[in-house]
C-alpha cells in the first residue's frame, strides 16, 4: 500500500527542480527508468524523421505517469525504446530491473494486437507460458482477468469473433497477467465505450495501488491522464520534445468517477489544454516549417 | 434460385458423361482413341475385385505421401528460417532463385543415375518438387506476417524455440497450406512421371503399362484412379487446414 501515495510523495518544492533539468525529476532513490538526452531518428522517404528530440526524464519505481502530446509527436515512439522494441539514436536509456523472476516490461500496443491464431484465453495466457509458469496457476490468473475485463464468455473465442473494443480488453488483460515491473500502456481505452473506459481506469488503478507498478501510460484524454497519473508529461509537436511536466494534486487512493467533480481536476484540465492546445495548432501547420508525417502511419 | 443451380450443378457433368458414351459408341476413328465411361468403370470393377486396383493406388499413395513428408517437413523448416533471419534469407536466396526453375521432371534420369530405380529415387524427385513450392511460400509466409505480431511476441518473451511455435509458424501457416497444396498437386504430377519405369505397380505404371499395350480402357481407369487418389488427399489436406487455421473464417 506504500505505493498509493509514492506519486505524491514529491511535494510541491520538487517542482521547480524539476522544471530546471527539463523533464528530469531527481529522485531520491535510483530512478526506475532514466532517460537522458534520448533522440530516435527515422529514415523517411524525403530524408530523416526526428520523432523524439532530446528526452531526458526520470520515473521513479512505482510511478504512475501519463503521456500526452499531439499524434504524430512520438509518444508510441518512446514507449517502444522503454520496450526495448526500438533502439534510439542517441542517448541513454536505463531501465532498472528489481526481480529476476517477473518480467521487466509488457505492452499495450495501440493497434490490434492479439494473436488472430489464438484463443482469446490463450492470448491472455501468452506471457505466462511464454515463462513456463504452470497450468494450473495460469488458469487461474487469466480466469481472474478475463473476468476483469468483461471477456469470461469469449475465453474459448477467436480474436476475428471479437469486436474492437473487445480485442482491446484482450490485450489489457495479456500485459496485466503477466505481472510486469513496468506496464506501458499506448492508449489502451482508445476504442472502448465511455462505462468500459471508467471501468478499466478504476481497475487499473486498483491493481497499480496493490502491486507496486511503474506504469508509463499514453493518451489522447486530458481527462483520463488525470483521473490516473502522478505526473503529466506533455510533448511537444514534431519533433517530439517534453514541454512540461505537470504534478497531478490528487490523493490516492482514487475514484475516477469522483475525480471528474474535483475542481482542482477542472483546474489542471485547463493548465493541460492551453499547453497542448499550441502543440495541436503547431502540428496542424505542419510546426518549424517541417511537415510531419502523417499520424498513425505505422499502424 | 438455389435448388436450380444446384440441379444444373449435378446435371451438366451427367450430360457431359452421356455425350461421352454416346460418341465413344458410335462407330468412328474416334473410338479407338476414347472408352465409354461404362467400359472404364466395368474395368474398375474388375480391377477392384481382383485386387490390382487397390496395389496400383496404395502405392501410389505411399510413394506420393513418402515423399510430400519428406519435401514439406524441411521445406518448412528452412522456409521459416529464411523468412525470420535475414542473414539465412542472404545465404540460400541465390541458390534456391537458381535451382527453382529447374524443371523437376528433368531432374529424374540423374537421381536414377545417382540412387538407381528403386523407391527411392521416386520418392526423392517427389520429395525435390515438393520442397520448393513449401520452401517458398512458407517464406513468404513469415515475411508478410503483420509486424506487430513479431513485437507482440518479443514484447511478451517469446524466444528461439517458442518464437518459431507461436509466432511464425501460425503466422504463416495459412500461407504455409497454399504450399502445400501446390505441393501435393505437383506430387501427383511427378509419380505418373516417376512410375514411368522400374515398377509393377501403381497408377502411373498402370497408364504407361496400357500405353504399351494400347488397351484405352485400362488407360482411362489409370487417369480416374490417378484423379480419384490427387482429389481425395485433397480434400484431406483441405479438412486438416480447417482444423489448424480454425482462425481464419
Ligand atoms: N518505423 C518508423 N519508420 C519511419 N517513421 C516512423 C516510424 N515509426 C514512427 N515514425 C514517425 O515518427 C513520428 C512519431 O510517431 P509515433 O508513432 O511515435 O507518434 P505518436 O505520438 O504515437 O502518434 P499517435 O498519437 O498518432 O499514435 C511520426 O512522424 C512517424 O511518422
Ligand atoms: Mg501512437
Amino acid at each position: 500500500m506504500e505505493v498509493m501515495s509514492s506519486g505524491m510523495a514529491h511535494a510541491k518544492e520538487d517542482d521547480e527542480a524539476a522544471e530546471r533539468i527539463a523533464g528530469g525529476r531527481p529522485c531520491d532513490a535510483v530512478p526506475k527508468i532514466r532517460l537522458r538526452g534520448v533522440t530516435k531518428a527515422f529514415a523517411g522517404p524525403s530524408g530523416e524523421v526526428t520523432a523524439l528530440q532530446d528526452i531526458s526524464l526520470d520515473i521513479a519505481d512505482g510511478e504512475f505517469v501519463c503521456l500526452v502530446g499531439p499524434s504524430g509527436c512520438g509518444k508510441t515512439t518512446l514507449l517502444r525504446i522503454l520496450a526495448g522494441l526500438e533502439k534510439q539514436t542517441t542517448g541513454a536509456v536505463d531501465v532498472r530491473r528489481a526481480d529476476g523472476d517477473r518480467p521487466l516490461s509488457r505492452m499495450v500496443f495501440q493497434e490490434q494486437s492479439i494473436l488472430p491464431w489464438m484463443t482469446v484465453e490463450q492470448n491472455v495466457a501468452y506471457g505466462l507460458s511464454m515463462r513456463g509458469v504452470d497450468r494450473k496457476r495460469q488458469k487461474a490468473i487469466v480466469a481472474h482477468y478475463l473476468e476483469m475485463t468483461g471477456l469470461g464468455r469469449f475465453a474459448t473465442s477467436y480474436p476475428h469473433q471479437l469486436s474492437g473494443g473487445m480485442k482491446q480488453r484482450v490485450s489489457v488483460a495479456r500485459a496485466f497477467a503477466d505481472d510486469p515491473e513496468i506496464l506501458l500502456m499506448d492508449e489502451p481505452f482508445a476504442s472502448l465505450d465511455e462505462q468500459n473506459r471508467l471501468l478499466l481506469q478504476q481497475e487499473l488503478l486498483r491493481i497499480w495501488e496493490g502491486t507496486q507498478k511503474t506504469v508509463v501510460f499514453i493518451t489522447h484524454s486530458i481527462d483520463e491522464a488525470i483521473n490516473l497519473g502522478d505526473r503529466l508529461l506533455v510533448m511537444t509537436a514534431y519533433p517530439g520534445r517534453l514541454k512540461a511536466i505537470v504534478d497531478v494534486p490528487l490523493t490516492r487512493p482514487r475514484d475516477v468517477t469522483e475525480t471528474r467533480a474535483d475542481p482542482r481536476a477542472s483546474r489542471l484540465y485547463m493548465e493541460v489544454w492551453r499547453q497542448l492546445r499550441d502543440e495541436v495548432l503547431k502540428a496542424k501547420v505542419g510546426g518549424e516549417g517541417i511537415r510531419p508525417a502523417p499520424a498513425g502511419n505505422r499502424a | 434460385m438455389k435448388d436450380i443451380k444446384r440441379a444444373l450443378s449435378i446435371a451438366s457433368p451427367l450430360a457431359l458423361l452421356l455425350l461421352w458414351e454416346v460418341l465413344a459408341r458410335i462407330p468412328s476413328r474416334l473410338t479407338h482413341f476414347v472408352a465409354p465411361p461404362s467400359l472404364v468403370m466395368v474395368t474398375v470393377w474388375q480391377m477392384a475385385l481382383t485386387g490390382e486396383l487397390w496395389q496400383h493406388m496404395g502405392w501410389s499413395f505411399l510413394r506420393v505421401m513418402l515423399g510430400f513428408a519428406a519435401g514439406a517437413l524441411p521445406g518448412i523448416a528452412v522456409g521459416l528460417m529464411m523468412g525470420l533471419i535475414p542473414t539465412v534469407r542472404a545465404a540460400l536466396q541465390p541458390i534456391v532463385a537458381a535451382t527453382l526453375p529447374i524443371p523437376k521432371t528433368a531432374l529424374l534420369p540423374w537421381i536414377i543415375l545417382l540412387l538407381g530405380v528403386g523407391e527411392s529415387s521416386r520418392v526423392t524427385i517427389i520429395g525435390i518438387g515438393v520442397f520448393f513450392l513449401v520452401l517458398v511460400n512458407t517464406m513468404a509466409g513469415v515475411m508478410g506476417i503483420d509486424p506487430i505480431y513479431l513485437d507482440v511476441g518479443r514484447n511478451f518473451g517469446a524466444r528461439g524455440w517458442r518464437f518459431y511455435r507461436t509466432i511464425a509458424f501460425p503466422g504463416a501457416l495459412p500461407t504455409i497450406f497454399a504450399g502445400l497444396k501446390l505441393g501435393l498437386g505437383t506430387a501427383y504430377l511427378l509419380i505418373v512421371f516417376a512410375e514411368q519405369i522400374g515398377v509393377r505397380e501403381g497408377v502411373g505404371y498402370l497408364i504407361w503399362q496400357a500405353y504399351d499395350t494400347f488397351d484405352i480402357e485400362r488407360m482411362f481407369a489409370g487417369l480416374l484412379l490417378t484423379s480419384l487418389l490427387g482429389f481425395l488427399s485433397m480434400t484431406a489436406l483441405s479438412a486438416l487446414e480447417r482444423r489448424w487455421v480454425p482462425w481464419r473464417s
